[in-house]
């Protein structure tokens, strides 16, 4: 018999070594402070904070690209990535970043615990951070990451697993960890961090599995956590009597704060949306409006106390979430926002003191029920028999998702993207049980007759103003720039340019799988770049299942007008 | 070897489902050993995973810790042929080289609660059953539970 002699194998390596990864990125992230996003739209070169400035607006001045030149736009650069072995949403992953740039450096957040340095000229990748994340994490909707932060050095970043992190932004070294939520509850974090003042907010996911929402501030140079926000209160605390007086429905009551919210230093305040209660559709384990579900909520950023609230969806029986954008906006010396629903409305409030000011459908479709222009919320069509399927418009995803609309500063118009898509939805009762889905209901969304568009709106009066339309729901977030256009991604791929006073389509580009994300526009040298994130996935069971067989391909895309294009780099 | 029901080892070995090209192709994943891994005084996690010949399955290929955090993996290489080990870790994933009959170690830091799959990613190792899971345990700190009575699970 032959012994087999053993030696060593060869060391292990980090797997990102085996890239072409530069290793480090120029310290261009050390100087961003709160003052310089407070200001972000002075500095158009940037889009430094996840809507390119704290107003929520999308808007940027930038006009290089303009009505006449987008005609030339071509591919800049691409930057693709693939999963490696098995992970969380094998079947649902999906690139739904907002890239931040700043001073020629792109952050981006992938499904599945990535973040990635690049080089916003040539697509060059500097660094990348992997978070593990587990493969058996609750997510109602995909393994999904709306983006980063970035401010003094740190790049800030949720993971599936309810963790926030600061990486160094030259190296991408974690600098703190922080356990944020409870895996074992069903919570998890999707959510693009909003840095304001000495601060990282975040909210929490998980509302499809009976959590109690919550919208978090942590310190953004040691992690330790300064507030906390429950949306939902507890028995006695302010909006605890419009829950069942008995009984736990509040503490499985969701109104999670899943998306970005928008700030405002004059009044100190966060603009948050907050989600569904649970369960989605059975709303007679829960009688009463909710609060705070559904709901505009006013945070004050310094102590996390809720100013003011306005329910867009009271008792939701449809899943209608409100964590879409609030744009803050000024009309008649009035500061305002506006908040397109899922439910149909939109909502233009007084920001200062949360007064509607004016409501207004932008959804050919709605049949789930009515509001009136002064907010009166007639219910008409929803589950409520055990069993006995309904059907209403919007479905669940929403006559927008949480895919954002745009505000141009230059042509006064809201540019929403638009679904118009219905669903088939039975209550089925079910008890509760702490990770596992909450939804009361079968629910079946329709794969035929739908369309989208994107849908000018006059502010000041509600009207449309102009529509492109499409075949397909629109599914991603719009751009809107000082070039006069707005830009949006298509669920079949196409990324298009439209005239932002007619709608006109000026140009569009086949991307080769579906925008689920928001694009942003920066320029580097003078060059003025659109950074558009592909890869469809996610919940699209929920907001387009007639596109459930569409492809991954995850990658961004970055475009420019073609002259002097350097797309070289790499080792 | 232990598996979670003797019935169910029962049927894959009458169905030849953990062993190589009998019922199918390959071997089924986490079909193999489940492992504990061993914990230090510091708290520091080790364990040690091994290839069986001609069998394309770690051994263990259910590797156990009681809560997250730092954990080092000798892989020993017993097959006749060249496999790699990619472990996920927080920051960066690790990957080794595993020639034949060679050892090598890997140091990887996870949270938990939760579990994680490691495979050898070249050819289709993954496919043949050189995919496994490190389990870990536990719950999240106290002060990431959300305020609220505690609640039934399934």
């Amino acid at each position: 018999m032959t012994t087999i002699e053993y030696r060593p194998a060869p060391p292990a390596v980090n797997f990102g070594s085996l890239t072409t990864a530069t290793g480090t990125a120029p310290p261009v992230a050390r100087d961003v402070t709160y003052e310089r996003i407070l200001d972000a739209r002075s500095e158009p070169q940037n889009w430094l904070t996840y809507y390119g400035a704290y107003d929520g607006q999308r808007y940027s001045p930038l006009d290089q690209i303009d009505t006449d030149s987008v005609q030339r736009l071509s591919l800049a650069w691409v930057f693709s990535f693939a999963p490696q072995g098995l992970h969380a949403g094998q079947s649902t992953y999906a690139f739904e970043n907002a890239p931040i740039v700043v001073d020629g450096v792109m952050y981006v957040s992938g499904w599945d615990g990535w973040v990635w340095a690049l080089d916003a000229k040539t697509g060059q990748l500097l660094w990348q951070y992997k978070h593990a994340i587990p493969f058996d994490t609750s997510l109602c909707c995909g393994n999904v990451n709306r983006g980063v932060a970035v401010a003094n050095g740190k790049v800030f970043v949720c993971t599936l697993n309810a963790h926030v992190l600061a990486l160094d932004a030259t190296t991408g070294a974690c600098i703190w960890d922080v356990t944020s939520g409870d895996v074992r509850a069903g919570e998890s974090l999707t959510i693009a961090p909003l840095v304001v003042k000495d601060r990282v907010v975040v909210g929490s996911s998980g509302g499809e599995f009976g959590v109690r929402g919550h919208l978090d501030a942590y310190d953004a140079e040691t992690g330790e956590r300064v507030w906390r926000c429950y949306t939902v209160p507890k028995p006695g605390e302010p909006g605890s009597e419009t829950w069942p007086a008995e009984g736990e429905a509040w503490a499985r009551g969701g109104g999670n704060c899943w998306i970005t919210g928008t700030f405002d230093p004059d009044t100190n305040l966060l603009y948050w949306g907050t989600g569904n209660p649970a369960p989605d559709f059975d709303g007679e384990v829960r009688p009463g409006d909710n609060l705070h579900t559904d709901s505009v909520i006013a945070v004050d950023a310094d102590t996390g106390e809720i100013r003011w609230h306005y329910q867009c969806t009271p008792h939701d029986l449809w899943d209608y979430d409100s964590n879409m954008e609030c744009i803050l906006f000024e009309q008649d010396g009035r500061k305002l926002l506006a908040h397109f629903d899922k439910n149909g409305y939109c909502f233009v409030l007084d920001r200062t003191n949360g007064e509607r000011v004016r409501i207004f459908p932008f959804v050919d479709r709605i049949t789930w029920g009515e509001i009136t222009p002064d907010g009166q919320v007639t219910a008409r069509i929803y589950p409520d028999k055990e069993g006995e399927d309904v059907h209403f418009y919007p479905g669940p995803a929403g006559a927008k998702e949480w895919t954002h609309a745009a505000y141009s500063q230059k042509s006064g118009l809201f540019y929403v993207p638009v679904q118009d898509t219905g669903a088939t939805v039975a209550r089925r009762r079910r008890e509760f049980k702490e990770s596992i889905p909450y939804w009361g209901a079968a629910v079946v969304v329709d794969a035929e007759d739908m369309a989208g568009s994107v849908s000018a709106f006059d502010p000041s009066t509600g009207q449309e103003v102009w529509r492109w339309r499409n075949d397909l729901p629109m599914c991603a977030s719009v751009l809107a720039t000082g070039g006069d256009l707005v830009f949006a991604g298509t669920p079949a791929g196409q990324f298009v340019a439209l005239d932002a006073r007619s709608g006109d389509l000026l140009w569009q580009f086949n991307c080769g799988s579906g925008h689920h994300s928001s694009p942003s526009t920066y320029s580097v040298d003078g060059k003025q770049y659109i950074a558009a994130p592909v890869g469809w996935g996610a919940w699209v069971e929920g907001f387009l299942p007639g596109m459930m067989g569409g492809p991954h391909g995850q990658a961004m895309m970055v475009f420019s007008l073609p002259e002097g294009v350097d797309s070289s780099g790499g080792r | 070897m232990t598996t979670v029901t003797p019935d169910r080892s029962e049927m894959m070995r009458k169905f030849g489902l953990d062993r190589q090209n009998v019922g199918t192709l390959g071997r089924l994943l986490a079909t193999g050993n489940i492992a504990q891994a061993e914990e230090g005084t510091d708290g520091h996690m080790r364990a040690v995973v091994r290839i069986v010949p001609d069998q394309l399955v770690w051994d263990p290929s259910i590797l156990l810790l009681s809560h997250g955090g730092e954990l080092d993996i000798e892989f020993v290489n017993d097959d006749q042929n060249t496999h790699c080990a990619l472990v996920p870790s927080n920051g960066d994933s690790q990957w080794v080289w595993l020639p034949n009959y060679t050892r090598g170690t890997v140091h990887v830091t996870l949270d938990g609660p939760g579990h994680y799959w490691f495979s050898s990613n070249i050819g289709n190792d993954e496919g043949r059953g050189l995919i496994g899971a490190i389990v870990v345990m536990g719950d999240v700190p106290a002060s990431a539970r959300l305020d609220r009575p505690p609640q039934p699970r399934p």
